[in-house]
């Protein structure tokens, strides 16, 4: 049994979320990529998975106790960070914006008090990085969203979402790379493959990857298509 | 060896163990949605525990064999024939080359297991032969089974000795389920009203209902998000209060991540029964502290080892 007074030694940020599951809280993003990186080479978890602000383990309850997962954790935790790595990657990400492709374009303009075009201008107008992978494979969570693009995440998650389909939320763009349910509300479509279990590397963005989006017309997103269709 | 589909039911898939380590890339669990009744089925026909089998969701398939082969039926409750003639769950059975299986639909649960001597012999992608439906995964070229499909069985590695699962070892599928649960990491946004019904509701299972996870209907729960809260993992069996103040229990094929909060967790001793909820099932959630989730999850190691020695790779 676990005291009262080890209890209270143990780093506050952790909380215990099941049976087999730790959870850490941090700040930064990229403070939650390197520690789930760290945490999952050091052997000790089956899962370690960055959210956006938070950390998440996974270990095996059958022949360990969670105060030895608690305490492992939380001396990982006190350990120093690991050095970032070097300039990540930049991705040209394009994008056909409205219509059919971001049904929820028009709403959220609105909700903005933003023209179409200035939408679209503020959305490709700057670099954005890659915070993480999820939600189903490829998924891309795109931090670096102008302030003025802040709308909330649909009430009611669709059913389906296309593959290639960009939302907004929360202060990122998020890319969905199949097609599955979502609950981002929708400004467009690229049209490139961000998954492909065909080739070594199935996955197209990586995390900590830097991205620009190009606004894109119909026919050069059916050109593209086309194009990678045939490669 | 191979089988073909002749009719292949609402969705069959080839199903497996998990993907396990890659939820980091947004890589899901997937895998048999009831691992527990794969594991038995494939017991049955000396197979290991987790080798691939056919899982039919609601059932109603129909499968010919096109070589002399043992199988075994396990999982949902459903009638089940060969040429005809009435067939037995949980039962090592045998049939002919050009022998006919036919699955009716399930009476109570979701899935039914069938497993054959061998087992399906399907490519593995990312660690695991089980299909991912959303990213055509795995499986049968990452897809749910169609008529005319021939699916390869591979070589048997000998018969055990036991015939069928001894009764004390046959998991009740029923209308009416109890879950063990935890708290989850935002358990706390519940107002206090939703933290006292959490644990005392009795639950109906919604129309939408998939491998991805199942509406829990019957009460609404006011969460202090705003839909604001930051995308944070979530696995089989977490259950999150999206907005609209539905509970919704993900289950093998849950998403990486999540931007609902997450309010409680399936004990991992019960994850196994989300794979035979079906619409309009009854669910209670019973509340456990961590350490008794681990206690009973143990015990029940103990208790299903005498049948299943590797069950702690099963649940």
């Amino acid at each position: 049994m676990r005291s009262r007074s080890s209890r209270e030694t143990l780093d506050t940020r952790i909380l215990v979320c099941g049976d087999d599951l730790l959870s850490v809280s941090l700040d930064d993003i990229r403070a939650c990529q390197e520690l789930a990186d760290r945490l999952r080479d050091s052997g000790d978890w089956l899962e370690s998975v960055a959210g956006i602000d938070s950390v998440m383990v996974q270990f095996d309850s059958a022949t360990i106790d969670i105060d030895l997962a608690t305490k492992r954790l939380d001396e990982e935790l006190r350990q120093a960070p690991d050095a970032p790595d070097t300039e990540p990657e930049l991705a040209e990400v394009p994008i056909c914006y409205g219509g059919e492709f971001g049904p929820d374009l028009g709403d959220i303009c609105e909700q903005l008090d933003l023209t179409r075009d200035e939408f679209v201008a503020l959305h490709v107008g700057r670099e954005y990085r890659v915070d993480m992978l999820g939600f189903t494979p490829g998924f891309a969570y795109v931090g670096g969203l102008d302030d003025a693009l802040n709308v909330p995440r649909r009430k009611q998650p669709r059913v389906r979402v296309e593959a290639g389909s960009v939302g907004i939320a929360d202060g990122r763009s998020g890319i969905y790379a199949l097609a599955g349910p979502g609950g981002w509300p929708l400004i467009g479509r690229t049209p490139l493959k961000l998954f492909d279990a065909s080739e070594a590397d199935p996955f197209r963005l990586h995390a900590g990857m830097r991205i620009r989006f190009q606004p894109v017309d119909r026919d050069e997103f059916d050109t593209i298509v086309e194009t990678i269709a045939q490669s | 060896m191979t089988l073909t589909v002749i009719k292949p039911g609402l969705q069959t898939t080839i199903q497996a163990g998990p993907r396990v380590g890659m939820r980091h890339l947004g890589v899901p669990a997937s895998g048999a949605a009831d691992a527990l009744s794969l594991a038995l089925g494939n017991r049955l026909v000396g197979n290991k525990l987790l080798a691939p089998a056919m899982e039919a969701t609601m059932a109603g398939v129909s499968v010919r064999f096109d070589s002399d082969t043992s199988f075994a039926l396990t999982g949902a409750q459903a009638s089940a024939d060969l040429n005809g003639r009435e067939l037995a769950f949980h039962t090592t059975l045998a049939a002919r080359a050009g022998d006919e299986l036919h699955v009716g639909l399930a009476r109570t649960g979701a899935r039914v297991y069938i497993a054959v001597a061998g087992g399906f012999v399907v490519d593995e992608i990312l660690g695991s032969a089980s299909t991912y439906l959303p990213a055509a995964l795995g499986g049968h070229e990452g897809r749910a089974l169609r008529e005319g499909d021939r699916i390869a069985v591979g070589q048997s590695s000998g018969m055990p000795t036991e015939h069928e699962t001894p009764a004390e070892f046959r998991p009740p599928v029923s209308r009416t389920w109890a879950l063990r649960a935890c708290r989850a990491s935002e358990f706390a946004l519940l107002d206090d009203n939703g933290k006292d019904r959490l644990f005392d509701t009795n639950y109906t299972i919604g129309q939408r209902a998939d491998r991805m996870g199942m509406q829990l209907e019957g009460a609404s729960f006011n969460v202090s998000s705003q839909g604001r809260m930051a995308s944070a993992p979530v696995f089989p069996g977490t259950i999150q209060c999206p907005e609209d103040g539905r509970l919704f229990i993900l289950s093998a094929d849950a998403q990486t991540t999540g931007g609902y909060p997450r309010v409680a967790q399936v004990a991992r001793a019960d994850r196994h029964m989300l794979g035979q909820l079906r619409p309009g099932d009854h669910v209670r959630l019973l509340w456990r502290d961590t350490r008794s989730a681990t206690d009973e999850l143990r015990a029940k190691h103990d208790y299903w080892r005498e049948w299943l020695p590797d069950i702690a790779q099963v649940v």
